[in-house]
């Protein structure tokens, strides 16, 4: 059996190593995006127009990186015909790296509002609010990033329990605005506004990801339980 | 995916979910069979019950204690390495390791809940009612009309003979292939047209299951899919256990898989055994076992 699986352990080998590679490119596009946020996030509380051009020209390498990771999950999938943890992994990464992506696209939205407003020249109230909910949603970014980098099975429960500061934090930035809005032209509330649903926008992105990572360990989807139950 | 967490979460809460949050239940996501069938049938879907099967080469074990249930109108497959004893398991269903001298069957293997080992039991019959189709297509060389003929005329068929050979070549996909050529030697076919031949042989005496030994291993993609889709219609009529060492083919046709591994000893001696049987999308995409795992990922040793 020794002399068998010598050749057939290298192919396997050099599989191992291109799956390694693809959780590698996964981790590096969602680190990409993270620094854009964390960028952003300065843009818009210090009023940087400069700053968010840079978030929009930065979008474009995870513009390329994401279609780089798709092409190698599609090419892996098709000459490897994976099962079992191996395709979960690979179709979890597809999603995963969907929604880094779309994250990425939500904090280039952010920007162009700020570019649209020449800056967001806020109250103190209003800039402490939104500076605590920036925070939040980039850390669970972060987190949701940290649990594929780690392959951690239980992170998609916990990124949901701690998405609901982000959601508190969400209503009371309505809640502020709805009365500063008022003191401001309309225009800027509304974009205002559309920040606010972006940022909860991007931390669901980060508990999503942590959902497909715990399928991808576990092959368990919780939300596939409450579907079957309709 | 989910577009709106803070808008489903206000739904939840509104379920009076005590924390607010969607009730999740996990489930596997495997369990459904190929035909959209449950994957917990009731006990008299069960065809063969094997309970504690041990296969003896003489002192050499093959086969180590093997307990398993094969449903009707399924495809059943068997995987594993070489030397895990899944052929051997196979020809236990059909007693074909009677053939073999020093062979030695223990447990039971229950045939619609009759012993096919008992002591009454002859095993020409259980043959004719479980019939085996071989790695290599293995006509005999006669005309197409007397390969499938001939079965049910030592079987003492009294019929109409032509009708039966018809209808066996229709069920096998073969009959319009074949219909005018009849009276030629089954050599003169193709490989993929003499497996089909030997599966219409094979069906000709009215058997309710068919082993098949590695059907496909010798024909090309196009005539091995013609088997496969062949096999998948058969279902309707009879019951298949397949041994296969394609894991694909395994994956794209059978209901259950049983995955067997190789247990080697200090002695040397190498013995099969079961490591896990389960609904084959279960098997495919979430395996309970780390060495089926392993194994259908190219990772075993």
């Amino acid at each position: 059996m020794t002399d068998d699986r010598t050749p057939h352990s290298e192919i396997r080998h050099r599989f191992d190593t291109e799956l390694d590679g693809i959780k590698h490119a996964s981790v590096a596009l969602g680190s990409l995006v993270l620094e854009n946020a964390g960028r952003l996030a300065e843009a818009l509380l210090e009023s940087r127009v400069d700053l968010a051009q840079q978030v929009i020209d930065a979008d474009d390498p995870v513009d390329r990186a994401y279609i780089d990771l798709e092409r190698r999950v599609f090419r892996v999938i098709a000459l490897q015909q994976p099962v079992a943890s191996d395709l979960r992994f690979l179709i979890s990464i597809i999603r995963v790296a969907h929604e880094i992506e779309r994250s990425g696209d939500l904090v280039v939205n952010c920007a162009k509002g700020i570019l649209r407003q020449q800056g967001f020249h806020l109250g103190s109230q209003m800039q402490g609010v939104l500076a605590r909910l920036c925070r939040a949603a980039l850390e669970l970014f972060a987190r949701g990033i940290d649990s594929l980098a780690d392959m951690d099975p239980e992170a998609g429960q916990r990124l949901d329990h701690e998405d609901d500061v982000v959601d508190t934090l969400v209503g009371e930035f309505y809640t502020l605005l709805a009365t500063e809005a008022e003191g401001m032209p309309v225009d800027t509330a509304i974009e205002l506004s559309r920040v606010g649903r972006y940022m909860e926008r991007i931390a669901d992105h980060a508990v999503n990801i942590g959902e497909h990572i715990g399928f991808a360990v576990t092959g368990i989807f919780p939300r596939h339980g409450n579907i079957d139950e309709q | 995916m989910n577009d709106d967490r803070g808008n489903e979460r206000a739904e939840a809460a509104a379920r009076a979910d005590g924390e607010g949050r969607p009730a999740a239940r996990a489930i596997s996501v495997g369990g459904v069979l190929r035909n959209g069938r449950p994957a917990e049938p009731s006990a008299q879907d069960i065809i063969f019950d094997v309970q504690g099967l041990r296969v003896f080469y003489g002192s050499f074990q093959a086969v180590a204690d093997t307990t398993l249930a094969i449903r009707e109108h399924e495809i059943t497959a068997l995987i594993g390495p070489s030397g895990c004893g899944k052929t051997t398991v196979l020809r236990c269903f059909n007693r074909m390791n009677d053939l073999i001298e020093s062979a030695r069957v223990e447990g039971t293997i229950r045939y619609h809940g009759a012993d096919i080992y008992g002591e009454k039991v002859d095993p020409v019959e259980v043959r004719r009612r479980v019939g085996m189709v071989f790695q290599k297509p293995n006509p005999f060389p006669k005309s197409i009309y007397d390969n499938i003929a001939f079965g049910p005329r030592i079987a003492g068929f009294k019929g109409n003979m032509g009708e039966l050979v018809e209808q066996s070549l229709v069920r096998a996909a073969l009959w319009d292939e074949v219909k005018d050529k009849l009276k030629q030697s089954a050599y003169a076919l193709s490989g993929g047209q003499q497996q089909r031949l030997c599966i219409a042989r094979a069906i000709a005496t009215s058997p309710d299951v068919l082993l098949m030994d590695e059907p496909c291993s010798s024909l090309d993609p196009i005539a091995t899919l013609r088997i496969e889709e062949l096999m998948i219609e058969l279902t309707r009529d009879y019951s298949i256990i397949i041994v296969t060492h394609n894991m694909q083919q395994a994956a794209r046709v059978s209901d259950r898989t049983a995955f067997f591994t190789v247990d080697v000893k200090e002695t040397g001696m190498r013995t099969g055994r079961l490591v896990e049987f389960d609904a084959t999308d279960v098997i495919f995409t979430r395996p309970n076992q780390k060495q089926t795992e392993d194994y259908i990922t190219g990772r075993f040793g």
